[in-house]
């Protein structure tokens, strides 16, 4: 069984201008310590999903469907419950660390807040596992820094605490929203060594939510593709890289710059991402699809195996050879 | 070989700061933003300037156009200084040099149509010019960074960040200049949108004979857009050679590292890498170290390094790099 596993997810919001929604039919699963990354672009559903797991949706949306964690239903769970597992079986982390620490608290009592409260610990105790914790996160002079404020820290270092923080009670599952897209180049390449230390460390599984294909390349076990709120294709990393079924997969592959590559144009996606309050009726990607058909524009594909472990939704896949 | 548009010799850029917690009596220091850099920039030529954030190279672009006030050095605009030239000729170059953001909905004004914004610099440039020219030239403009002409009378906010980010290309262009700045200009777009400016901006320079100058912090990038790289550390150029050669051919410690932190989007490339990655985080501008400026984090620094600052050192053909001990390795293969 699957550490999470999320079926048929759907999340909408209601604002003024009508329903939004966002997520439209999700299949999602992580194996106990393993690695899975999110990948789309902004309005693709893909931090919601993770947000509706978590109980963390805004007021104004709905979540149906399932989301089962470690065989457990976390949709519906009342407060309470969903607290407890929150503190202690599943842990995340934000893109942007400073607006995610209290500025009026020393890294210290942020730290060892969480260790009293749900590992019951005294406050020595508390204070030694924090620093080992820092420690094990290449924060320097930890034992010295864990007195500071988090102004007086810098953005890396921040993204570290905060991912420090998420592990003080050695959760089975760590969710990564976009944790190195404010960072800088040679701070995010730090960071994302470090996730993935940590996960052969602590068999934590983890599911980084990311736009950027490069940093899955180098840091995940399996891949989603997202877009209008649906998988496009999923698969191991190694293989959807190296021959997408998917054109947004493969467009998305193409677009990129690379500095080991010589392109004189950059094979870019025509259009814009799609806007979630007006989903198409077939396929999302249909508008900007180089290989679209009438029946694309009226008929919505799904999801199917095309592979051993490759899942793709669309009617005229790509070859699978690379 | 051509004159240089714009020589750019020592220019430095010095903020002053109070430390953050001092008293607000407390002595003001200096923060040198930007630091002695000089390059040329040919007609129709994209120079490229990377770096990570901090490192000046917004405040070098920002200096370039007038909006802060440079403490050293000169800007050759053909051959005349840009920062010394009296208001009347400055205001005439400031045609010449136009400059693109990162945030297009931002550097746009809510209240104003589509065409009202592009059109808005004609009316300081060309006061004189007549209303159904100003409605030609602006439906060109429009056209030429493909803009349809129903998006003529709409507002920013009907727009994705990509049209945005057209709009303020259209607006930046219509004056004719001869040089565009853009500071990030795709990073805040979505990478299927990006890639669709960044190879708009190729074509215009290559249709219109424009010079860039293209900041970003992603090599990947800057790489793909520009003819030379300058590479950027705490206000200070490591590196400044021909794209190609300074991405295959790095010399400095920190234009390395740089690359080998890039992520390439190919998990046999990124798992076969070699560990090339740098610890820490870049000193603070207020406080940077003595002598090199990279030392602190450079995995070959020596006692020496702490003593001067390094200077720009040849390596080949337009090749330089801020570092004695760079080494002439040959090619190394950092990717």
């Amino acid at each position: 069984m699957a550490l999470l596993e999320v079926r048929d997810l759907r999340v909408s919001f209601e604002t003024p201008d009508g329903t939004v929604n966002a997520v439209n039919g999700v299949d999602l699963s992580v194996e106990a310590g393993r690695s899975l990354a999110v990948v789309g672009e902004s309005g693709s559903g893909k931090s919601q999903i993770m947000l509706a797991a978590m109980g963390l949706l805004a007021r104004n949306g709905t979540a149906a469907g399932s989301v089962k964690f470690d065989g457990t239903e976390l949709l519906g769970l009342d407060e309470a419950a969903f607290n407890r597992i929150r503190a202690s079986e599943i842990a995340m982390v934000f893109q942007d660390p400073m607006t995610a620490l209290n500025p009026y608290m020393r890294i210290s009592d942020q730290m060892t807040e969480v260790l009293t409260l749900h590992r019951g610990m005294g406050g020595r105790e508390a204070l030694d596992e924090a620093v080992r914790l820092l420690a094990a996160m290449e924060v320097p002079e930890a034992r010295a820094r864990i007195r500071m404020y988090p102004h007086e820290f810098s953005g890396g270092m921040r993204q570290r605490v905060l991912i420090a923080m998420a592990l003080l009670c050695r959760p089975r599952l760590l969710i990564a929203d976009e944790p190195t897209t404010a960072l800088d180049v040679t701070v995010q390449s730090q960071i994302v060594r470090l996730l993935a230390d940590l996960r052969s460390e602590l068999d934590t599984a983890i599911v980084l939510v990311t736009h950027d294909v490069g940093v899955v390349a180098g840091s995940s076990d399996e891949m989603a593709v997202l877009y209008g709120g649906r998988v496009m294709e999923s698969g191991p990393v190694e293989s959807v890289f190296a021959a997408p079924f998917h054109p947004y997969t493969r467009g998305l592959l193409d677009a990129v710059p690379r500095i080991d590559r010589d392109d004189e144009r950059l094979p870019a996606i025509p259009g814009d991402p799609l806007s979630a309050n007006r989903l198409p009726a077939g396929c999302p990607f249909a508008p900007r699809c180089p290989r679209a058909v009438a029946r694309c524009h009226d008929e919505r594909p799904e999801i199917a195996p095309l592979a051993p472990g490759r899942l793709a939704a669309c009617h005229l896949p790509l070859e699978g050879a690379p | 070989m051509n004159a240089p548009l714009l020589s750019v010799r020592e220019l430095s850029v010095t903020f002053p700061v109070r430390p953050e917690g001092a008293a607000p009596w407390a002595r003001m220091q200096a923060l040198r933003a930007v630091q002695g850099v000089s390059f040329d920039l040919d007609p129709g030529e994209t120079l490229g300037i990377v770096g990570e954030s901090g490192s000046g190279k917004s405040t070098l672009a920002r200096a370039l156009v007038g909006t802060v006030a440079t403490s050293g050095g000169e800007a050759l605009w053909e051959g005349r200084d840009l920062l010394s030239m009296a208001a009347e000729e400055r205001h005439r170059r400031r045609r010449d040099i136009q400059m693109i953001f990162q945030d297009p909905l931002a550097a746009l004004d809510p209240r104003m149509t589509a065409g009202e914004i592009v059109a808005e610099p004609l009316s300081v440039h060309e006061p004189g010019m007549a209303r159904g020219e100003v409605r030609a030239r602006v439906a060109e403009t429009m056209e030429r960074v493909r803009l349809l002409p129903e998006h003529i009378d709409r507002y920013p906010h009907e727009f994705s960040g990509g049209q945005c980010q057209r709009i303020a290309i259209a607006r930046a262009l219509i004056a004719r200049p001869r040089l565009v700045i853009c500071d990030e200009p795709v990073s805040a777009l979505d990478v299927s949108v990006q890639a669709q400016i960044v190879n708009l901006l190729g074509e215009l320079k290559r249709e219109l004979g424009l010079s860039l100058i293209f900041i970003s912090h992603d090599l990947g990038v800057v790489k793909h857009i520009s003819d030379r790289i300058m590479v950027f550390y705490l206000g200070r150029a490591m590196e400044y050679g021909p794209a190609g050669d300074l991405v295959r051919g790095p010399r400095h410690p920190y234009t390395r590292a740089l690359i080998s932190a890039a992520p390439v989007p190919d998990p046999a490339v990124e798992r076969g890498r070699r560990a090339a990655r740098l610890e820490g985080d870049p000193p603070s501008p207020l406080a940077p170290p003595s002598g090199c400026a990279f030392r602190t984090r450079c995995p070959i620094a020596r006692e020496s390094c702490a003593d001067h600052d390094p200077a720009m050192t040849g390596y080949g053909d337009r090749h330089f790099a801020a570092c004695p001990h760079a080494g002439d390795g040959g090619r190394q293969d950092h990717i």
